[in-house]
C-alpha cells in the first residue's frame, strides 16, 4: 500500500527534519542529504520500499507518541546485533532474553508495538517466523485437572516461531494456589526454557496489577529482564492520532470539529483508563457515519464537503 | 499529478504568487487548507483580498504552515482540479527560532514529495549578493533535487522592481539549463505562460 512506503519516506525524513529543527543542519545541507537519500536508497516513486526490518522501524517510528518504547526497542535490536557480531568474534555471548512485560491500559498501543517486534526479531534472525499470537485468560487456562496443560501448549505450538502475547496476564494469578492460571504459568514457563531459541513470551496487563503479578511471582521476574511502560498518550498525542487517522483516510477535522473532540477528550481523560487510542478511533469513526448521514440529503457535496468532519458530527457523542 | 508546490526563499513573494494566480484563474474567494507542522489542519474560507493582507508578510518567515489552495484548470472540455500548496521559505543558514526551524523541516519534507516544484526567486535581489532573498546555495539545491521530479520551473519573481532585468540574467547563468518563467506576482505579469506550463504538466 502507499501509505506504508510514505510512511518509510517519512521516517528517514524525519531524521532529516529532526536534525533541520533541532538547529543541527542548514536548509541546504538537508536538501543534499535528501538527495542523496532518495538517489541511492529509494527513489521519488518508490516501488522498492526497503527491506522488512526498515519498514517495521519506520512503521514503529511512525507510531504517535511512545518515545521511551521506540528508544528501547531500537537499544534491544543494537543489542542483538551486537551480540551476534560478538558471537562471530568468539567473545562471550549474553545469552539473548527477550521475553517482555508490557504495562499499561488498553489502547496505548501494546499489541501493535508487539506485532512490529515479532518482525524485527525474525528480520535479526532470532524469531523464526515472527508472527503473534494473542491470548488471554480463557484461552489458556481450562476447567478440569489436565485441560490447561492441554490448552496452554495448544498456545505455545501455535506461537512457536514467533510470540505469544498474553494480554491481562496477571488474571492468571487470579484465585490463587488452587486455581488453574498457576498451572498455566508453570507451563508458560517450561515452554520458555524448553524453546528458548524460538519464543517469546510477551505478558501484558494494567499497570498495578502487572507489578503486584510479578511481586507475587518472583521466579517469574528474572525470566522478564524487558520491562516497557505504555503511558497513557497525551491529550495533544490523541488529537493527532486523530488526525493522522483521518488524514489517511482522506478526512480532516475543520477547526470546530477539532475542539469538539479536544473536549470530549478531555472529559474522558478525567476518567480512568481512558489515554486511549481506541476510544479515539471509535469516536472518529462514528463521526465518519455521521458525516455520511448528514451529506446523504445533499444532491452534489463537493470534494471539501466530503472531506471535511464538522462539529456536529462529533456532537452528541457519548464518549466514555 | 494534481499537486503543485510553491517553494523558495523566505520573502521571495511564494504567497502572493499563489493567492494573485489563483485570482487569475478566476477566484475570488479561497479556501485554504492550513497544515501545521505540528500536525494541526485546518481549513479558512478567504476573500483573495483578505489573505493578501493577512497571509503576504511585510516581513520574512510570514507563512508558518503549508498552505493549499484548489484551483481548475480547463483541460479540453472539462476541468481539471489541481492543487497549489504554498510553504513556509527557506533560507541558507539556521535560523534562530526553533518554530521558523520547524516550518523550514516541514517545507523539506513537502519538497522530497512532490512531483511539480514551482521555485519562486526575487529576480530583484538576485544582483544584491548580500540580500536576503538573493540567490542561495538553498536554491541551487532545490534545483538540484527539483529536477529529477516530473516537473520543474524556476519563476524569477518581482520583475516589477528596479535591478530584476539584470538579476534575471544572472539567474540564467547561475541556474542554467531549466525552465525559468520571468513574473510580477503582484503585478500579474507572465501568469499566462505560468498557466499554461501547469496545465500541460497537470494533465
Ligand atoms: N514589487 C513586488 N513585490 C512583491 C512581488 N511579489 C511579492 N512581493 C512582496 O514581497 C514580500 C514578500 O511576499 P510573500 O508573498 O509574503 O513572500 P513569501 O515568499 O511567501 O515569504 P515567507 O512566507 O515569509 O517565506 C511582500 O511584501 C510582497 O508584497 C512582486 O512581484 N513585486
Ligand atoms: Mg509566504
Amino acid at each position: 500500500m502507499v501509505k506504508r512506503v510514505e510512511r518509510i519516506k517519512y521516517a528517514q525524513l524525519d531524521r532529516i527534519g529532526v536534525l533541520v529543527e533541532k538547529g543541527e543542519l542548514t536548509p541546504p545541507a538537508a536538501l543534499a542529504s535528501i538527495r542523496k537519500s532518495s538517489e541511492s536508497l529509494i527513489p521519488p516513486t518508490a516501488t522498492n520500499p526497503g527491506s522488512p526490518l526498515e519498514k517495521a522501524l519506520a512503521q514503529l517510528d511512525g507510531l504517535v507518541g511512545l518515545t521511551e518504547v521506540k528508544q528501547l526497542v531500537h537499544e534491544i535490536k543494537a543489542f542483538i546485533e551486537i551480540q551476534q557480531k560478538r558471537a562471530r568474534e568468539g567473545l562471550a555471548n549474553e545469552p539473548l532474553a527477550l521475553h517482555q512485560i508490557f504495562k499499561g491500559n488498553p489502547g496505548t498501543g501494546k499489541t501493535t508495538v508487539a506485532r512490529i517486534l515479532g518482525v524485527i526479531f525474525k528480520e535479526l534472525g532470532v524469531l523464526s517466523k515472527g508472527h503473534l499470537v494473542e491470548v488471554e485468560r480463557a484461552d489458556l487456562v481450562g476447567e478440569y485437572i489436565g485441560h490447561t496443560a492441554q490448552k496452554t501448549r495448544e498456545q505455545i505450538r501455535k506461537a512457536l516461531g514467533g510470540i505469544l502475547f498474553v494480554d491481562e496476564a496477571y488474571s492468571l494469578a487470579r484465585g490463587g494456589e488452587k486455581d488453574f492460571g498457576k498451572e498455566s504459568i508453570d507451563c508458560l514457563v517450561k515452554a520458555m526454557e524448553d524453546h528458548r531459541d524460538d519464543l517469546i513470551l510477551i505478558l501484558a496487563g494494567y499497570r498495578e496489577e502487572m507489578e503486584y503479578f510479578l511481586q507475587a511471582n518472583p521466579g517469574l521476574r528474572s525470566r522478564f529482564p524487558i520491562r516497557i511502560d505504555f503511558p497513557d498518550y497525551s491529550l495533544e498525542e490523541l488529537l493527532e492520532i486523530a488526525q493522522v487517522f483521518l488524514a489517511e483516510r482522506d478526512y480532516y477535522l475543520t477547526p470546530g470539529a477539532r475542539e469538539e473532540l479536544a473536549r470530549q477528550l478531555l472529559v474522558t481523560q478525567s476518567l480512568r483508563h481512558s489515554g486511549n487510542a481506541r476510544l479515539v478511533r471509535n469516536i472518529i469513526e462514528r463521526a465518519m457515519r455521521r458525516q455520511a448521514v448528514r451529506l446523504s440529503t445533499q444532491p452534489n457535496p463537493s470534494r471539501d464537503q466530503l472531506m471535511a468532519i464538522e462539529r456536529v458530527d462529533l456532537e452528541g457523542g457519548v464518549a466514555a | 499529478m494534481r499537486d503543485c508546490l510553491i517553494v523558495g526563499k523566505t520573502h521571495a513573494g511564494k504567497t502572493l504568487f499563489v493567492l494573485n494566480f489563483a485570482q487569475y484563474l478566476g477566484l475570488d474567494n479561497v479556501d485554504l487548507i492550513f497544515k501545521y507542522p505540528n500536525g494541526l489542519i485546518e481549513k479558512k474560507t478567504y476573500s483573495i483580498a483578505k489573505a493578501r493582507r493577512e497571509l503576504v508578510g511585510p516581513i520574512p518567515h510570514t507563512t508558518r504552515a503549508l498552505q493549499t489552495v484548489s484551483i481548475d484548470l480547463p483541460v479540453g472540455k472539462g476541468v481539471k482540479r489541481c492543487f497549489l500548496t504554498d510553504t513556509s521559505g527557506l533560507i541558507d543558514h539556521i535560523h534562530s527560532d526553533v518554530e521558523v526551524r520547524r516550518a523550514i523541516a516541514q517545507t523539506l519534507g513537502a519538497i522530497r514529495e512532490a512531483d511539480l516544484i514551482l521555485h519562486l526567486v526575487d529576480a530583484a535581489a538576485v544582483g544584491v549578493s548580500d540580500a536576503p532573498t538573493a540567490l542561495g546555495e538553498v536554491d541551487y539545491q532545490v534545483a538540484q533535487i527539483a529536477q529529477m521530479r516530473g516537473g520543474y520551473a524556476i519563476l524569477a519573481n518581482k520583475m516589477d522592481l528596479p535591478g530584476a532585468v539584470s538579476g534575471l540574467a544572472k539567474l540564467k547563468l547561475e541556474l542554467p539549463g531549466h525552465r525559468l518563467f520571468p513574473i510580477s506576482a503582484l503585478y500579474k505579469r507572465g501568469f499566462r505562460e505560468v498557466k499554461s506550463y501547469v496545465q500541460h504538466l497537470l494533465c
